[in-house]
């Protein structure tokens, strides 16, 4: 809110707002539900311990700025209310209602025909729902005036416009977003740089590579400070450097504003995001924060090595089921499960009692006293195998 | 920011588009060497006239040009029209014939290729989209009317290096068919702009824009043919007559002819885009 911004109206709430943290802490959500598959709903639930996806009571409070132009300072950055799309016969997306606050970093998973990019194209205005409501920091997507530069969107597939320069696009949105004149080009050079592109600025678009490409449409859409920033596929056909390059733009923009990806890069998700939707064929099936989805506050993995004589002592080689029964007897274990094939074992744990590092702690120190070799140890089954389990 | 200033930058950018691109420079080019070359022929027809009808008196000759013209325009504009240069004349003529295909070639893909490319994405976020199809129109408007302009500025040039006018009755007769070209260039920006926004592949706004132009032909031919004159109507062309015209009323009527379709289309468009999937 500017300083010369004036407060009109602030409508009462029915509840007390529980305090939303600026910045979210994966840590503070651990006794979150895990994410749960019973209905096309994401962050609607009655969970006001959630600071990622939980209804916030918080009034939206509706400012005037300068020059009469309406802005709400919102707790919910982006909601969608039923939202379906329909293709003639075909339903894109199905009924999905989804709440993201404002300061996540939130992702967009499913498999190929999931309803990703429908559901983002609908949320940066350029599809209308079929049914349902879509709110971008209050308003409607489309409502360009009272979004202009609020929103920034980094579209899938668009060509940039060939004729003009890298200078004269960024220029020109710039000025779009009512940048002054006199400090557009200071911003979209600044950006430019941001992206790594400082010497690109009088190169034709026609003429990028596909990398410079999309580091310049993502310019565009971290431009003038946003408070939302939709990225529809950051990373795709990148090579691995320059998407390394991209995520580390992503991961800097983190605190700063809300930010929506959209990608088929689960690595790459469960590496920036706080939390994510999961969608199969148009609906949502799976919800929460990273560490809900992966379950990383309820099991962990150890991947072991086969067991080996010890060749100092000629010692015969210990016995796995042993170490295996030593870790199910640590009481802070709820279960245990050894996966042959893979050799790994995971030990589920009650999340409300105990967190993941104690029993990393414990397993080791049993495995280690079995003389077991330990290959890896994580929290969680990964986003990948989790999506694999839904989709 | 408000709607004009959205037009105005959505609309010098599809200039600078326009102008720089291959297609926007072979057009401009052609027009201008086929109206420069056009000049040029007209003013050896009228040397060819000049010694084959020697012993005529001017203002015999001026006698048989009014009554030729009164064949298509009232007496009035006929009288009016008598009196200008004749090569000024006949490149509004081809000014008025050409421009529709130039608009056809140069205006079919002014929205559809952003749809089609995705482009119109980066746009649609930071500009309302009847801003942005307003911009698009006028940028088409524009270029066509700086195009039409240069063909006219080098025919008035030719005219006066070949003593065919003085240069009061070339700047004042040339700017008069110049400026007489713009309502309905603008009527035919605003169909080719409005059924671009149709479509998403721009071959087939092309196609569309050269069918739609050549129905309203049709339809004028069909008016004109059956004594229909609301058919005459519907092509912005037809109003050549109301804008020639030496009394005002006739040519605001004109004006507001050209205006009208211009309207409707433009309407209809900045209604069809703000709605459509992109």
């Amino acid at each position: 809110m500017s300083a010369e911004a004036e407060q009109t109206e602030k409508p009462k709430a029915a509840e007390p707002a529980p305090a939303a943290p600026e910045k979210v802490e994966a840590a503070k959500v651990e006794d979150k539900v895990a994410a749960k598959d019973d209905g096309n709903e994401a962050g609607d639930k009655e969970d006001g311990d959630n600071p990622y996806l939980a209804v916030a009571n918080k009034p939206e409070v509706e400012v005037k700025k300068k020059g009469g132009k309406k802005k709400r300072e919102v707790e919910i950055a982006v909601r969608l209310t039923q939202v379906t799309k329909r293709f003639g016969a075909k339903t894109a997306v199905d009924g999905v209602t989804m709440k993201i606050k404002a300061g996540l970093v939130y992702g967009l998973i499913g498999p190929n025909g999931a309803g990703k990019t429908t559901t983002f194209s609908m949320m940066a205005g350029y599809l209308k729902p079929t049914e349902g409501a879509i709110e971008m920091l209050g308003f409607a997507p489309t409502s360009v005036d009272e979004l202009r530069s609020r929103v920034g969107v980094l579209p899938q597939d668009a060509i940039l416009p060939a004729s003009d320069t890298v200078g004269e696009f960024l220029l020109h949105m710039a000025r779009l977003q009512d940048i002054p004149k006199d400090k557009a080009e200071t911003a979209a050079r600044e950006v430019l740089a941001e992206v790594d592109g400082r010497d690109w600025w009088k190169l034709r678009c026609s003429s990028l590579s596909h990398g410079m490409a999309k580091r310049v449409s993502l310019a565009q859409a971290i431009m003038g400070e946003p408070e939302v920033v939709l990225l529809d596929e950051p990373t795709a056909g990148l090579d691995p450097r320059i998407a390394y390059e991209v995520r580390q733009i992503v991961k800097s923009r983190r605190g700063r504003c809300t930010l929506i990806v959209s990608s088929h890069n689960l690595q790459e998700l469960e590496e920036i995001c706080d939390a994510a939707i999961i969608l199969d064929r148009g609906r949502v099936v799976a919800h929460g924060t990273i560490q809900e989805l992966t379950a990383a506050s309820e099991e962990i993995h150890v991947k072991l090595a086969p067991m080996v004589a010890d060749y100092r002592t000629g010692d015969a080689a210990p016995s796995l089921s042993a170490a295996i029964a030593g870790v199910r007897d640590l009481p802070m274990v709820k279960r245990v499960e050894f996966d042959e094939e893979k050799y790994e074992l995971v030990v589920h744990f009650e999340k409300k009692t105990v967190d993941a590092e104690t029993v990393i702690g414990g397993v080791l120190w049993v495995l280690l006293n079995h003389r077991a070799r330990i290959s890896s140890v994580s929290k969680g089954r990964g986003l990948e195998q989790r999506v694999m389990e839904l989709t | 920011m408000s709607p004009a200033t959205e037009v105005n930058l959505v609309m010098l950018r599809e200039l600078r588009r326009n102008f720089r691109s291959v297609k926007g420079i072979i057009l401009s080019v052609i027009a201008l060497i086929g109206g420069t070359g056009a000049s040029l022929l007209l003013v050896k027809f009228q040397e060819f006239k000049r010694t084959q009808f020697a012993d005529m008196s001017p203002e015999d000759m001026t006698a048989i040009r009014e009554k030729g013209l009164s064949q298509v325009y009232d007496t009035d504009t006929a009288k009016s029209l008598s009196t200008s240069p004749e090569v000024l004349f006949a490149v509004l003529m081809l000014t008025i014939w050409l421009t529709p295909l130039i608009i056809s070639m140069l205006g079919y893909d002014t929205v559809a290729s952003d749809v089609q490319y995705r482009s119109v994405r980066y746009w649609s976020v930071r500009a309302r989209r009847w801003s942005y199809f307003l911009g698009k129109f006028v940028g088409l408007f524009l270029t066509i009317s700086a195009i039409t302009l240069a063909m006219h500025a080098l025919v008035w040039v030719v005219c006066i290096a070949r003593g065919e006018a003085s240069a009061g009755a070339t700047f004042g007769w040339g700017i008069r068919f110049w400026a007489t070209t713009l309502p309905m260039s603008a009527a035919w920006c605003a169909i080719a702009t409005f059924i671009s926004a149709l479509f998403r592949v721009p071959i087939w706004a092309l196609l569309v824009t050269m069918a739609g132009f050549f129905g309203l032909w049709l339809l004028w031919v069909i008016g004109v043919a059956g004594d229909w004159p609301a058919f005459t109507y519907v092509y912005p062309n037809t109003y050549d007559k109301f804008l020639l015209s030496p009394h005002a009323w006739r040519a605001i009527t004109g004006v507001g002819g050209c205006a009208a379709i211009a309207a409707v289309a433009v309407g209809a468009g900045m209604t069809v885009f703000a709605r459509k999937d992109i």
